[in-house]
């Protein structure tokens, strides 16, 4: 039997040590075809080597085995790990509310002019909490505190309107009545030519409000 | 054509949920075997995986489209299961004979995981041995043999992961693979 050390004596062109790294180049599967012929031709002539190499052979098996063995992962396992990792994820929410707000930039406008109509229609109400009475002829209207009186032949030309008051009719009106927040008493001998309204919610008041505001744009 | 992870990424970005959620699904099985090998325990491995998706999360604004992103990731899970090994070396002796999970008879000790399933119950004398001789490497020279051997990854990307020349890989690959050569050959 050939040693190594023998083998080199005899001028062989490779020595053991290159054999081993030529070795390694070829189980990191990097060894080049020239290379790979002068090592065949090493191993075929020393033992030692040849030894050398099946052990390495060995040692890759069982690295691949033990490494990239299953490690019993179940289906289970992986949906609860999934949803562990997806509740731990911060700024879900507000992540998401921020991008669709970016998105739609116009829902921003909107809000904002909402907002200000909503302003200055609450603090309109605020202001309606005054008597205020409305009318193309108020000549022939008394008012006593928050009675707003048409008194005994009377009469109103044209349309009246009451807010925060109440309404005796006593006379005639000759058009519309409408009442917002506040109260309609009508006497026997009381005539509306037109319709009598009375306005509480404010609801109502809002429709009231938007239907007045359409009709003064019209006129 | 941007890679689909890429692209994945990109959306998770916006803070697309769905998006992050499929990433979470392409790399989370090659992730927690990595973890695994690296570590004995399931608890650590999941807790290891939880941690780097979280990293990937929150960290997605400055990720290089130019790296690809399984390099990024296998990055981020390499070097929490890194850190830990080397919390746990400080705690250990450094006795290089003995695992966590080796009883002192030698007879392995049944993991954390009590739902392990019958093929890793009766394992092989053999893989038993195996694993033991590669949990006493280093850690630096673990990782390398577990992306090579588990993930079959290049000796260049192993570089790019651990950030380090390919040089620096291969000695570590070659010097690997003697030692578990040396002592495998007096225990088998």
């Amino acid at each position: 039997m050939q040693t190594c050390v023998e083998l080199r004596r005899k001028g062989l062109a490779m020595n053991c040590a290159q054999a081993s790294r030529l070795m390694h180049e070829y189980f990191d599967g990097d060894l080049a075809h020239e290379d790979a012929s002068e090592l065949k031709a090493h191993l075929g002539g020393c033992p030692e080597c040849r030894e050398r190499f099946n052990d390495y052979e060995r040692t890759e098996g069982f690295l691949h085995m033990a490494l990239a063995a299953p490690v019993g992962r179940t289906e289970a396992d992986r949906a609860a790990l999934t949803d562990r990792i997806l509740k731990s994820v911060p700024g879900r929410r507000s992540r998401r509310l921020a991008r669709w707000l970016r998105q739609y930039p116009g829902v921003t406008v909107a809000a904002m002019l909402g907002l200000v109509l909503l302003a200055s229609f609450i603090a309109s109400w605020e202001q309606d909490q005054e008597l205020v009475v409305r009318g193309s002829d108020l000549s022939q209207i008394v008012i006593e505190g928050n009675k707003v009186v048409v008194p005994e032949g009377a009469r109103v030309d044209g349309d009246l309107i009451i807010e925060n008051g109440e309404a005796v009719v006593v006379g005639e009106i000759r058009g519309n009545l409408t009442v917002i927040d506040g109260s309609v008493n009508m006497a026997s001998t009381a005539k509306v030519i037109g319709e009598a309204r009375e306005i509480n919610q404010a609801l109502d008041w809002i429709w009231y409000k938007l239907r007045s505001t359409v009709i003064d744009l019209a006129s | 054509m941007i890679p689909i992870e890429a692209r994945l990424a990109r959306k998770a970005l916006k803070g697309d949920q769905q998006a992050f959620a499929e990433i979470v699904g392409l790399y989370q099985d090659k992730l927690y075997h990595m973890a695994f090998r690296m570590l004995g325990s399931r608890q650590e491995a999941e807790d290891v995986v939880q941690e780097a998706f979280l990293r990937v999360y929150r960290n997605l604004d400055r990720y290089d489209e130019g790296m690809k992103f399984s390099t990024w990731i296998y990055r981020i899970a390499t070097n929490l299961c890194i850190d830990r090994l080397r919390k746990r070396k400080a705690t250990y002796s450094l006795d290089a004979e003995s695992t966590e999970h080796e009883g002192l008879d030698g007879y392995a000790v049944i993991p954390s995981d009590d739902r392990t399933p019958e093929s890793e119950m009766l394992l092989s004398e053999t893989q038993r041995i195996v694993r033991q001789a590669i949990n006493t490497l280093p850690a630096k020279y673990k990782s390398v043999m577990v992306l090579r051997y588990l993930h079959d990854l290049s000796l260049q990307e192993i570089g790019e992961v651990l950030d380090m020349p390919v040089t620096t890989v291969k000695t570590r690959v070659h010097r690997g693979r003697e030692y578990l050569r040396k002592k495998l050959e007096r225990k088998l």
